[in-house]
C-alpha cells in the first residue's frame, strides 16, 4: 500500500461529523476507522480484501467486510452511509470510475486521497533517473507493486468534472509540511498528495 | 491416551409438555448435551455451539475409550478458537436427532414404542427452543456467543433472533437464511432414497433391519455436495481401486469407494427417520419470515419488530468458503445485509479454500484466527 500519512487521518477526522455512518474502503488494519470510532463515535464498516487485515480489524472490535471493491458495492443500499472513504487506495483499483460512482451511490459524501504523479520529484525521477520513484510505487517494483495507476492532480480533477462530482473541500499537501485548502499556482507540480471531500453534483 | 480430555454426554430430562412451533405438544423430552470448560462466577462466559445435520452433542474432547474426538475438537479446547480455558462451551444434540436427544427412534410415551413417523414435525426454532431450556437448566443467563456451521449456523441465527437479550453475538459459518430450490432438491433426493428403500416401511423399521441402503445413498449425495469439484478431482480423479473389475457395476473408481465408505459409516451412527425430519426442518427454515411474520409461540422476540432494538449494536461474524457451492458466499452475504439492516454489527470473511462446504470442519486455521480475534473483541 501507499504510505498512509498520519495527516490524512487527521484531516479525515476533522471532516467526519460525529455519530455519522462511515464505510472505509480498503481499510487495512482498521486504524483510521478505529480512530473515527473513538473520537467521532462513528458507526463504521471497513472493507478489506486481505484476510490478515480482516483478522486485525476484528481484534480491534471493528465491523469489517471481506470483499474486492473492484467488484462493486452492491452489498449496500443507496445512501447507507454519510461518508465513504477511499484513503490511499484509489491507485490500486482496477475500476476507479466505477468505484467512485458506487461511493457516491451508497454515501452522501466521498473522501478520496490521491497521490499526485505530477509532483516535481516524481517527474524529476523519470526525467533524470529514468525510473519511477519508490514512493509512487509504495512497496514494490513495476511488476509487483499494488499501485497500478498513476494520475496527476489535474487529470483527477478533470475526471471529477466529467463525472459531475462536486469538490466540497480539499487539502493539498506540499513539501515542508505545508497544507493548503485553496488551489495554488502550479499545484499539479507542487502538490504531493491531495484529499478531497466530494459530493454528487446537483 | 492419557493426554485426551474425557467428556461424557449428559442428559436433561424435561417432564413438562413441550410445545412445538406447529402447535403440536410433546409430553416431554430429553436433551443430550456436553459441556467443556468451566462457567465463571458470574456465569457470563458461556458459548453455545450448534451442530450441523449429522452432528451430535459430542463436539469436542474424547469419550472414554474412543480414539476419535468430537466433531469440532479442532476448534474447541484449551487454547483453541473456542478456548475452554476461558469459556464454558455447551453443545446439545438437536431434537429429532438420534444421538441422545428425543427423536423418531425414541419411545413414544403414549405407546412405549418408537415414534417413527408419529414423531411430530419440528423446526429449527423448536430445536433452539429446546436448547433454551437447557441453558436455563444450566443457570446460563448470558451467552457470549452462539456459533455453528451449516444447519448449526441456522440455529445460531434463530436463537440469536429469538432471544436477543441472552446473546452477545453470533457466528454463522457456511449457512443461509433459507434454502434455495437447489438445496431443497438435493435434500429431497436424499429423502426419496430413504423412502424408496423397502426396509424403510413407512418409517416403521425399529427392531428390524433399518433402511441402510436408502440412508447410505442419501449420505452419498450429501457428500458430493459437501466437496468441491476441484477437490474431488484432485483427491480421486479417475483412480481405480483393485485390479479385478470383472464383476460389473461393482465400485471400482476411488471416488465410488469413498462415497460407499461414507455411506456405510453413516448408517452405523444415524437414524434414517432422523435424516428425514432434520432435512425437512432445514428446508422449511426461513429466518426472515420466522422472525418478522405474525405472532408465534416462541421467543421473547415473538411480536413483530419487538426485540430488534435489543439486537442493535450486538455483534455477528459471518464466514463463507470460496469453493462452497452448497452454501455459496452470496447466501452468507445476504445474511450480512439482513443483520446490518437490523443494526447488528456484522463482519464477513470469505475464506479461500478448495475444500467446499466441508471446509467448516477441515479449514481450522483460518477459522481459528477469525473466531479468536472476534471473540477477543467482545466486551467482557
Amino acid at each position: 500500500m501507499q504510505k498512509v500519512p498520519g495527516h490524512a487521518h487527521d484531516l479525515i477526522e476533522q471532516w467526519v461529523e460525529p455519530s455519522s455512518r462511515v464505510l472505509d474502503l480498503g481499510c487495512g488494519d482498521g486504524s483510521l476507522l478505529d480512530r473515527l470510532k473513538r473520537s467521532r463515535q462513528v458507526d463504521g464498516i471497513g472493507v478489506e480484501i486481505s484476510q490478515d487485515m480482516i483478522v486485525q480489524c476484528l481484534s480491534r472490535g471493528l465491523s469489517v467486510y471481506q470483499a474486492d471493491i473492484d467488484r462493486g458495492l452492491s452489498q449496500w443500499d443507496d445512501l447507507s452511509f454519510d461518508y465513504v472513504i477511499l484513503n490511499a487506495t484509489l491507485l490500486v483499483t482496477h475500476k476507479p470510475y466505477d468505484i467512485i460512482t458506487e461511493m457516491l451511490r451508497v454515501g452522501r459524501y466521498a473522501v478520496i486521497s490521491v497521490s499526485n504523479f505530477g509532483f516535481l520529484p516524481n517527474r524529476a525521477s523519470v526525467l533524470f533517473r529514468g525510473s519511477i520513484t519508490g514512493d509512487v510505487r509504495a512497496a514494490g517494483t513495476w511488476h509487483d507493486s499494488p499501485v497500478i495507476r498513476f494520475v496527476c492532480l489535474d487529470e483527477f480533477r478533470a475526471s471529477l468534472r466529467e463525472m459531475g462530482i462536486d469538490i466540497m473541500d480539499a487539502r493539498h499537501f506540499l513539501p515542508l509540511g505545508i497544507v493548503t485548502r485553496t488551489r495554488i499556482p502550479l499545484d499539479n507540480l507542487l502538490v504531493r498528495e491531495a484529499v478531497f471531500l466530494l459530493r454528487r453534483g446537483a | 491416551m492419557s493426554t485426551h480430555r474425557i467428556v461424557q454426554t449428559r442428559f436433561l430430562h424435561v417432564d413438562r409438555p413441550f410445545r412445538l412451533e406447529s402447535g403440536d405438544t410433546m409430553a416431554g423430552l430429553t436433551i443430550a448435551y456436553e459441556t467443556y470448560g468451566e462457567p465463571n462466577a458470574a456465569r457470563s462466559n458461556a458459548i453455545l455451539i450448534e451442530h450441523a445435520l449429522s452432528g451430535s452433542a459430542h463436539a469436542a474432547f474424547h469419550h472414554e475409550g474412543d480414539a476419535r474426538p468430537g466433531w469440532w475438537d479442532a476448534m474447541i479446547g484449551p487454547g483453541k478458537a473456542f478456548d475452554t480455558d476461558a469459556y464454558f462451551v455447551i453443545c446439545a444434540n438437536v431434537i429429532a436427532g438420534c444421538n441422545g436427544s428425543t427423536g423418531p427412534a425414541s419411545p413414544d410415551p403414549a405407546t412405549g414404542r418408537p415414534y417413527g413417523l408419529g414423531f411430530p414435525p419440528v423446526t429449527i426454532r423448536d430445536m433452539v427452543e429446546a436448547q433454551r431450556l437447557l441453558l436455563a437448566e444450566l443457570g446460563v443467563e448470558r451467552v457470549r456467543c452462539v456459533a455453528g456451521g451449516s444447519m448449526g449456523g441456522m440455529q445460531a441465527m434463530q436463537i440469536f433472533c429469538d432471544y436477543p437479550a441472552l446473546f452477545d453475538s453470533f457466528i454463522c459459518i457456511a449457512s443461509t437464511m433459507r434454502h434455495s430450490a437447489q438445496q431443497i432438491a438435493f435434500n429431497e433426493v436424499g429423502r426419496r432414497a430413504i423412502m424408496a428403500d423397502p426396509r424403510w416401511n413407512g418409517g416403521n423399521y425399529y427392531g428390524e433391519l433399518p433402511p441402510e441402503g436408502g440412508l447410505s445413498v442419501a449420505r452419498m449425495i450429501g457428500h458430493i455436495t459437501y466437496l468441491s469439484e476441484k477437490m474431488m478431482q484432485e483427491k480421486f480423479g479417475r483412480l481405480r481401486k483393485g485390479k479385478d473389475s470383472r464383476a460389473v457395476f461393482r465400485p471400482s473408481f476411488e471416488v465410488e469407494h469413498y462415497l460407499d465408505h461414507q455411506g456405510v459409516a453413516f448408517v452405523r451412527r444415524f437414524d434414517a427417520n432422523s435424516y428425514l425430519y432434520i432435512t425437512s426442518a432445514i428446508d422449511n427454515f426461513d429466518l426472515v419470515s420466522s422472525i418478522s411474520g405474525p405472532s408465534r409461540h416462541r421467543g421473547e422476540n415473538r411480536m413483530r419488530g419487538k426485540g430488534f432494538d435489543t439486537m442493535r449494536r450486538k455483534k455477528g461474524l459471518v464466514i463463507s468458503f470460496t469453493s462452497d457451492w452448497l452454501y455459496p458466499s452470496q447466501q452468507s452475504q445476504a445474511i450480512v445485509r439482513f443483520f446490518s439492516g437490523l443494526n447488528v454489527r456484522v463482519s464477513y470473511a470469505e475464506i479461500p479454500t478448495d475444500h467446499g462446504h466441508d471446509a467448516f470442519l477441515t479449514d481450522v486455521n483460518e477459522q481459528t484466527r477469525l473466531v479468536e480475534s472476534f471473540l477477543s473483541s467482545l466486551d467482557a
